[in-house]
């Protein structure tokens, strides 16, 4: 149970001022540290300790604004999971710890021009089936492509624009992915071997735990102008991809854990949690760092990228009816394991940072150059994925979230473990709960079922909320699952 | 011996040894336990893991148990069974074999190994060693 301050500063806003010394009583926070949440959601909170971990990063140097928290916060390693921390671009420190070791996490969705009276529960069972069977998922999942070293480099180097110039996904969904799917900063020279070789075989695949792959329902339209320009509408089907850059971003993450631990020692740099290990932006070890950083990210987007082929080609066989035909279009694709190099107004003042998302997705307003063209009135789609079982949001990004960096929510966040989870439920158990209300699951594992159960997170909508009530981010649609697909 | 610990969104291993090395051996076996969940595995395939020690005991755990776990994700190997001397250096022999879900079940995808409240604590028993995974 953390017992510290949490002052209200404001609807949904609650401080922890600059003056907390830490539950060793040493802690120098240079910033301070800013919680969304609901009066509900704050006992929860509180006994994570997850504070004290959004009051450990206010201590990195170079920090600006304050530390933030999105409501979906709970316990990480180093920065609390639901982190937000901008850091100066001359003077400040990029820490692998605030973007996480599934380097580009996101979330894709894909619409589709069918709706829910165009496919009975024998249909969505055999698109799931097919999905399942096309799309690798599970521990130790293999991509169905194994590629060789120079691919590899230029997937790093490339991201999403290697899998569409290999016949994997149209011209147009470029435009559709944050960064339009490529951080041009990466150099494949900085990431090691390993990282090479576990990526080898893995571009293709989910991969386990929470990642997974739904066809949805478009269940309620709370925005109707800025569904009708991310062309939704209720009843339509959807799909939704959540993963990551699987073992290649985890080993990056090591390697340079490793490496940012030394950078500590080598820039003096004195820091409440070992796990937070940062090197300054202009040093050789952040550089580097940065640069292996967006290798993964681009790893991220060729995996999500060749999903999306496999996925139109599921549907394609299942329906008989080309993806094109059936409008599978990109809406959106977002990241939310990522530190990037962002324009933002602190204290009225222009200022290039590096913000770093761990566990928290962009969420730019109308006009900010980095969206499509098509969106610049409503800003981006901000995508939140639920947890196996429970609804899906889509968001709209605003230029109120400006306070938070131009960040918002990323999902529902853990309230129980998963071993909790395994002990109070099997798997086949949710599985018929879930096929009740009319969701058809095809897990890896029953035990994946048990781990990654509805009951295990926060709610998701209330996480929404908050970030709607605070204006973060504003709700366009809500999804439910009919058909899931699990790692 | 070893046990499985676990707070909200993490799991982590409290091994116990007598010396460092077993208490690394026990280690790797708790690691091996959660993505198994427990299964049996046998030794049919043998792996030889050297890792350079510059005195920094809890990198040399990190770094042990990450070298593993690239093993398993490239060769799709479990172990279930290690021999480990530390000298200038840690020389690791790992014995295990192929993953496979209907014989080992279903445990966790673990993503990697953290520093995140790494501990290795001597006593009169031993050497204990508390460690968390990112799932």
């Amino acid at each position: 149970m953390w017992s510290g301050p949490l002052n209200k500063i404001g609807e949904y806003r609650y401080e922890i001022p600059k003056t907390y010394r830490g539950i060793n009583g040493n802690l120098k926070m240079r910033v301070p540290a800013l919680i969304y949440a609901s009066e509900e959601m704050l006992p929860a909170i509180r006994k994570d300790n997850a504070p004290e971990q959004a009051a450990n990063v206010a201590t990195l140097p170079g920090i600006v604004g304050r530390s933030l928290a999105m409501p979906d916060i709970h316990w990480g390693y180093g920065f609390p999971i639901g982190g937000v921390a901008a850091t100066d671009a001359e003077e400040g420190v990029i820490s692998p710890g605030g973007v996480g070791f599934d380097i580009n996490c996101g979330v894709r969705l894909v619409r589709t021009n069918l709706k829910i009276g165009d496919l009975d529960r024998n249909k969505i069972r055999q698109l799931v089936d097919e999905l399942f069977k096309n799309i690798p998922s599970g521990v130790g999942s293999q991509a169905k492509v194994r590629l060789n070293r120079a691919q590899l480099d230029d997937v790093l180097q490339m991201g999403a624009r290697w899998a569409v110039e290999n016949g994997y996904g149209w011209e147009e969904d470029l435009e559709y992915l944050e960064e339009n799917g490529c951080m041009e900063i990466a150099d494949a020279s900085y990431v090691s071997e390993k990282a090479k070789e576990r990526g080898k075989s893995q571009v293709g695949s989910l991969g386990a735990g929470n990642h997974f792959l739904e066809i949805q329902r478009v269940a309620e339209i709370f925005d109707e102008n800025a569904a009708k320009i991310y062309g939704v509408e209720k009843d339509q089907i959807v799909v939704m991809i959540h993963t990551g850059s699987r073992g290649c971003g985890h080993q990056i993450c090591s390697d340079y854990l490793r490496v940012l631990e030394q950078a500590v020692r080598k820039y003096n740099i004195s820091l409440p949690d070992r796990q937070l290990a940062c090197a300054p932006v202009k040093s050789k070890e952040g550089e580097s760092y940065f640069k292996a950083m967006a290798c993964a990210a681009n790893f991220a987007w060729a995996n999500r990228q060749m999903i999306v082929h496999w996925v139109r080609q599921s549907f394609e066989n299942v329906l008989g009816r080309d993806a094109e035909e059936l409008g599978m279009h990109i809406v959106y694709d977002v990241c939310h394991n990522i530190a990037k190099v962002e324009e933002h107004v602190v204290d009225g003042e222009k200022m290039l940072l590096y913000v770093h998302r761990k566990g928290a997705t962009r969420s730019f307003g109308p006009g900010r150059k980095e969206i499509p063209k098509k969106y610049q009135q409503v800003g981006q789609p901000v995508l939140i994925p639920g947890d196996m079982g429970t609804e899906s949001y889509l968001l709209r990004g605003t230029n109120e979230s400006e306070e938070a960096f131009g960040s918002t929510c990323h999902g529902a966040g853990r309230v129980m473990s998963r071993h909790q989870a395994k002990r109070r439920w099997n798997g086949r158990e949710i599985a018929r709960m879930l096929e009740q209300r009319g969701i058809y699951a095809h897990p890896a594992s029953w035990s994946v079922m048990a781990e990654e159960s509805p009951d295990a997170y926060k709610d998701v909508s209330q996480v929404v909320n908050v970030t709607h009530g605070a204006g973060l981010s504003l709700k366009v649609a809500k999804m439910v699952p009919l058909g899931v697909v699990k790692g | 011996m070893y046990k499985i610990i676990e707070h909200t969104a993490d799991v982590g291993i409290e091994a116990h040894g007598k010396t460092l090395e077993e208490a690394f051996e026990e280690a790797a076996k708790g690691m091996f336990a959660i993505i198994t969940d427990g299964s049996k595995i046998e030794g049919k395939v043998k792996r030889k893991i050297e890792i350079p020690f510059d005195r920094d005991e809890e990198i040399l755990l990190v770094d042990w148990l990450n070298e593993l776990l690239y093993i398993h994700d490239v060769e799709g190997l479990v172990f279930g069974e290690f021999d480990v001397k530390i000298n200038d250096k840690l020389v690791g022999y790992a014995y295990g074999e192929k993953y496979d879900r209907q014989k080992h079940g279903y445990g966790m995808d673990i993503k990697a190994v953290t520093y995140h409240m790494l501990e290795i604590k001597r006593n009169k028993k031993g050497v204990t060693i508390k460690v968390l995974f990112d799932i």
